[in-house]
This record gives C-alpha cells, sequence and structure tokens, in this order.
C-alpha cells in the first residue's frame, strides 16, 4: 500500500514481545496455601508456604498483584551478577556473557509490578541499563561492517526486545544492498501495489552507517 | 503527454494518509480510461494500415509499428496504474473491514467509495463472518496481547460504600483505600476521576 | 545451550528448548511466530488447531462452573488470563493467515506448493474472496478497458505470463534461528554462485540468531528445523 510501512519490518509489537517473555520461569515463595492450578499452559501447584516453586512469569506476577506470594528475583538480577557481567563486557571485545534472551522483558516486568522484590531496584535496574547500552554498542559495530557482499547477519545478546527494534533497521539494509547487487534477481512484485520507489524512512537513529 | 493524468492516481494514493481513503476520484479514473480508449482506437488504425500497405504485422518494424507499439504500452500503462489505484484502495479498505467488523460502514468512509468499493466492501465483510463462524472464532478481538483483567486502584474521592462489584464482591471506596479490582468495575471511576490506577 | 545461574535455569535459548513440551501452548506460539514473521503462508497446524480448541472449550466449561460453585473470583481470574493468553495465540494465528490470504490471493490460487497449505475453510475463503475481487476488478476497470485488455492477471494478451499477480517477498530477511547446527545452506542462487559472490555454502550455528534471506531457509522453515523470531 502506498505510503505504508512494510509488514514485513513491523512485525512484532513492543506488547507481543512482552506476552512472549512473559511465558518464561521462575520462582516465588507462596505466602499461603493454594490448591493447584490446572491450566492450559501447565499444572502447577500445590502451593504451600514457605516452599519455593516455578511458575510463568505472567502468573507469578497475577499472584502477587492478589497477595499470595513473593516472587524471588532470578539470580542474574543480583547487583553483583550484573555487575560482573558489566565489567565483562566493557572489557571483552566479543560477548561471552550470558543473560537470559528475556533479560530486558522480564526485569523490565518484575520493576514495574514487583519492585519491592528486587533488592537495591535502581541499582540494578541501572546497571542494566549499562550492559544494554554496551551491549548495543557492540552490536552497531558489527553492523557497520555489513557491506555488499554480506548476505548473512549474525547476532548475539541482544534481547527479544532489542532484537526487535533492530529488525527494521538491518532488514532494510540488506534488503537494500541485496536489490542494488542483483537487480534481475528481485522480483518485480512492486509492479501492482506499489508503483513508486520506497520513500527514504523517517529520520530515526540507524545503526548502520554507510562507508 | 501520455500517462500524465495515470500517474496523477497513482500520485493521489502515495500522497494520502497512511490507512486513510481519499475519495474515489471518478473524474480522474474515467479520463484515464477514456485516454485508454483513445490508444486503442489509434492502435488499431495503425495496425490497419500496416496491414492495408500489404506488410506483415510481425516483421515489420517501420514507424508505424513503433506509433502501435507506444501506443501499446501506453494502454498498458494505464491499465497497470488504473489497477494499482484500485488495488491498493482495495488493501485500504481490507484493513479498514478488519478494524470496524461487525458495525456498518461509517457514512464519512462511506462518501469517500465507489459504488463497486461499497459493494466489495460489504461482500468482503460478510467473507471474513462467514469464516468466522465456520470457525467459531471472533478474530476481531484479542487483537493485542491480554492482560491481567485485575488492576490495583487507590480512591481519590469519597465513592461510597457497599458497592457491588462485577465478581459479586462489595467494597467500600473510602478516600484514600487500596483496591484490587477488575478493570471494568474500575473504569467509570477512574474515567471521572473518582480513582487511579496504581503501578508497581 | 542453557546456562544454570543459581536456582532457576534461565536459558539463552527458547524455554521450550529446555524443558519437554507437555502442553499445546509451546507449539502454538511457534507456530504463531512462524506464520508472523514468514512472508509467505506456511502450512496449516490442522491438529494443533483442532486439540487447543478444544482445550479452550474444555477451559470455558471449567471457568463457568468454578464461577458458579462459588471459588473465589480471584483464582477463577488466573484460569481467566491462561484462557485469554491462549486464545490470543490463537486468533492471532489465523488472523495473520487470514491477512496474507487476503493480499496473495492471486498468487495462492496460482500455487500448487501454497494452496495445499491452506486449511478447508480457508481454501472456500481464498476461492470467494477472488471471486470477490474479480468482479469488483471487472467494474471498476476491465470492463470498461478495450478487448484483449481486460485480463486480471495478464496486462494483456500479449503478455506471457501472469504479470500482475502480487507474490509473497521471499526474498525479504527474516531474524531466525537453528535449534541445530546446520551446514550447507546455500544462500545463493545459481547464477549468484556463478558470479562468486560466496565461494562456500553457508552454516548455521545452533540457538544463534542470524539475519538472513527467507527463500534460502524457506524448506527448513516448513520443516521445522529454522524458526522465524
Amino acid at each position: 500500500m502506498a505510503g505504508q510501512s512494510d509488514p514485513q519490518l513491523n512485525l512484532f509489537s513492543a506488547e507481543e514481545v512482552e506476552f512472549v517473555a512473559e511465558d518464561e520461569m521462575l520462582e516465588i515463595v507462596p505466602n499461603m496455601r493454594m490448591d493447584s492450578l490446572h491450566l492450559i499452559c501447565g499444572d502447577y501447584g500445590p502451593f504451600y508456604p514457605q516452599i519455593a516453586t516455578e511458575v510463568p512469569l505472567w502468573l507469578a506476577i497475577a499472584l502477587k498483584k492478589r497477595g499470595k506470594c513473593a516472587i524471588r528475583t532470578p539470580e542474574w538480577m543480583s547487583v553483583e551478577k550484573l555487575t560482573q557481567i558489566l565489567e565483562a563486557e566493557r572489557d571483552s571485545q566479543g560477548s561471552f556473557q550470558i543473560l537470559p534472551f528475556h533479560y530486558v522483558e522480564i526485569s523490565k516486568l518484575l520493576f514495574d509490578h514487583a519492585r519491592d522484590d528486587v533488592p537495591d531496584m535502581y541499582l540494578v535496574r541501572s546497571l542494566i541499563e549499562d550492559i544494554r547500552d554496551v551491549r548495543f554498542h557492540k552490536v552497531e559495530t558489527s553492523l557497520e561492517s555489513i557491506d555488499t557482499r554480506t548476505s548473512a547477519v549474525k547476532i548475539k545478546d541482544l534481547s527479544a526486545m532489542e532484537v526487535n527494534i533492530v529488525r527494521p533497521f538491518v532488514v532494510r539494509a540488506l534488503q537494500a544492498i541485496y536489490k542494488h547487487g542483483n537487480p534481475e534477481l528481485v522480483p518485480d512484485q512492486d509492479r501492482i501495489t506499489n508503483m513508486q520507489t520506497q520513500g527514504h524512512e523517517h529520520g530515526q537513529r540507524r545503526p548502520l552507517r554507510r562507508r | 503527454m501520455y500517462g500524465r493524468k495515470a500517474c496523477q492516481l497513482v500520485t493521489e494514493l502515495a500522497s494520502g494518509e497512511k490507512g486513510q481513503l481519499t475519495h474515489f476520484n471518478s473524474d480522474l479514473f474515467e479520463q484515464v480510461i477514456s485516454e485508454c480508449q483513445q490508444h486503442h482506437l489509434e492502435l488499431q488504425s495503425l495496425i490497419r494500415k500496416v496491414q492495408e500497405e500489404g506488410l506483415d504485422l510481425q516483421t515489420t518494424k517501420n514507424e508505424d509499428h513503433f506509433g502501435a507499439l507506444i501506443h501499446h504500452l501506453a494502454l498498458v500503462r494505464n491499465k497497470r496504474c488504473l489497477m494499482a489505484y484500485v488495488h491498493n484502495r482495495a488493501e485500504t479498505i481490507r484493513s479498514l473491514i478488519w478494524k470496524l467488523l461487525g458495525s456498518m460502514i461509517p457514512p464519512e468512509i462511506q462518501e469517500k467509495l465507489s459504488n463497486s468499493e461499497e459493494e466489495y466492501f460489504k461482500k468482503h465483510s460478510a467473507r471474513l463472518k462467514e469464516y468466522m463462524s465456520k470457525l467459531e472464532l471472533d478474530l476481531t478481538v484479542d487483537m493485542v496481547p491480554p492482560k491481567d483483567p485485575y488492576i490495583q486502584v487507590r480512591v481519590l474521592d469519597d465513592i461510597g460504600e457497599g458497592i457491588v462489584l462485577s465478581d459479586d464482591k462489595t467494597a467500600n471506596f473510602a478516600l484514600h483505600s487500596i483496591h484490587f479490582l477488575k478493570r471494568t468495575d474500575a473504569e467509570q471511576y477512574i474515567s471521572r476521576g473518582l480513582m487511579e490506577e496504581l503501578r508497581g | 545451550m542453557a546456562s544454570n545461574l543459581g536456582g532457576a535455569s534461565i536459558s539463552q535459548t527458547d524455554d521450550f528448548e529446555t524443558f519437554t513440551p507437555t502442553t499445546d501452548v509451546e507449539p502454538l506460539k511457534r507456530a504463531w511466530r512462524n506464520e508472523k514473521a514468514a512472508p509467505e503462508i506456511l502450512p496449516y497446524e490442522a491438529s494443533l488447531v483442532g486439540r487447543i480448541k478444544e482445550q479452550i472449550q474444555a477451559m470455558e466449561d471449567s471457568i463457568e462452573e468454578y464461577s458458579r460453585s462459588g471459588i473465589d473470583p480471584l483464582i477463577v481470574s488466573l484460569y481467566q488470563m491462561d484462557l485469554d493468553r491462549i486464545q490470543f495465540l490463537l486468533r492471532s494465528y489465523i488472523r495473520s493467515r487470514l491477512q496474507k490470504i487476503e493480499k496473495y490471493m492471486l498468487y495462492i490460487l496460482k500455487s500448487d506448493e501454497l494452496f495445499r497449505r491452506l486449511s478447508k475453510e480457508e481454501i472456500t475463503f481464498t476461492d470467494r474472496c477472488r471471486h470477490d475481487m474479480k468482479k469488483h476488478f471487472d467494474e471498476s476497470v476491465l470492463s470498461k478497458l478495450p478487448n484483449n485488455y481486460q485480463d486480471v492477471l495478464k496486462q494483456s494478451i500479449t503478455s506471457e505470463e501472469d504479470d500482475m499477480v502480487p507474490e509473497p517477498p521471499l526474498d525479504t530477511f527474516v531474524v531466525c534461528k537453528s535449534k541445530e547446527y546446520l551446514e550447507h545452506i546455500q544462500l545463493e542462487d545459481e547464477e549468484e554462485r556463478a558470479s562468486s559472490r560466496i565461494e562456500e555454502p553457508f552454516e548455521m550455528e545452533a540457538n544463534v540468531l542470524h539475519i538472513i534471506r527467507y527463500r534460502p531457509i524457506k524448506s527448513l522453515v516448513e520443516s521445522g528445523r529454522i524458526d522465524l523470531l
């Protein structure tokens, strides 16, 4: 559709990425006795006071809101662990510090709905932001090396949310490279649905700089 | 200049706001159509000329041949533009249908559609409804991921006691009290500024 | 690759790789993601959809029963949330397919491969939609054009092939991941290889995200060896 952004580029909304993250498992500590929950997505419980058990994140938050439990912050979300990770990220060129794929979404949900269960919340939050920054810059650097011979890109250490954000930029760049390299090979499906060339995208920050 | 009007049509499409329809430009549309008729007439007469001169249609490459070719190409280009116009509008119509399914066409949209488009709107809506009822699945809801139906609120103004909620619980909405209730119950108070939603 | 950080085993990979899927939610989530991310319509997951619908129905009945039998509404709402989540996935999955059909119906009807991927109801839908659309084009444009130019698929009768059919953009780039190490992926077509862009076939490490062109990995996505994100 003329003027409309390519649906291939705006695939998943932020809410949808968060939705997927909400299925990640984490530990809760119930504060009362509760019967098992036989959900479509699995069976959880029975729940005993002070006995930790694993449930999906969305359920953990819902139970907490209903006053049934406290959430045990995942071990990677401690000041100590995150500081280690941040330092290692800053020192190393590559990235081998492992955080869950959904670390950004998980931490955001816990900050929003269970902040009293996160020790040193402000510090933890700022450490995570710093880690994101360092990693994002590493990704930017590797994206800059995309050139006319690039036909694939590897992404490491981005959270799901960041993949979602970076996707349109990288896809467009790779698409442009592919098209320019192979004008005959690109099927001209644009003939009918798009009588004019794609306009230049809005001035968002592009992690890609052309040489 | 050949193709200018068709170009105008397409430009109109491109300059419109995303997802919005402009008035179906029947004037311009008809003009492009009659241009096509013109081209066809010219094309035919040039071909006849070649035939009358006793030349072989397939192999003759004189100015009449090329003249005919130009008319043919102009015609085809016009056709593509016309089709693109209708096609892209149809896409927008379909996206509107997804948003409006179940309701009637709002008048402000109806006036922008051609007769044929209005027919298409109704027909396609019916197709979708047909499909949904076969699957017994309403596809017009759940457009965004679901959230907890319950929210936490703080009462900003003395609302009263003994208020019965949709889950059959009773609540006393005293000033500054905090409650956990269904969003649907709270909405009427929130929208009137009597309650606020709490986060964290 | 799973990393055990303290008590919870949170892995770098998708959760369903670390514990065996015993519910249909994970396969549905996967089908939903792939369908949303793929440029062309994927094979219909008929039995999965069938089972999910049954489970939805059963859960709706249960919830009604729980409400009636006086179980704490706060607990019932948990079941409701679980139900809402799976309904969202199912609806979004089906919607995504329908929207692709709407967009590429002419092409799908022409392609045996894609046509075979439709459910029975989708076939009916596609057929009827095409009928509506053709009628619309005929009335708006085609019947007003000179003979020889009235075809909806071809620009004119001199066209050698159907040159007015929008095709799904298989050359678009997608984010994807393989569960296992994959070697010998040909990223280029015959002609490209001849003009020597890349010499060796591409390889994909397991569980690492890649952004590649869809066309070369098409069959791997269809066979479930590569997932789209």
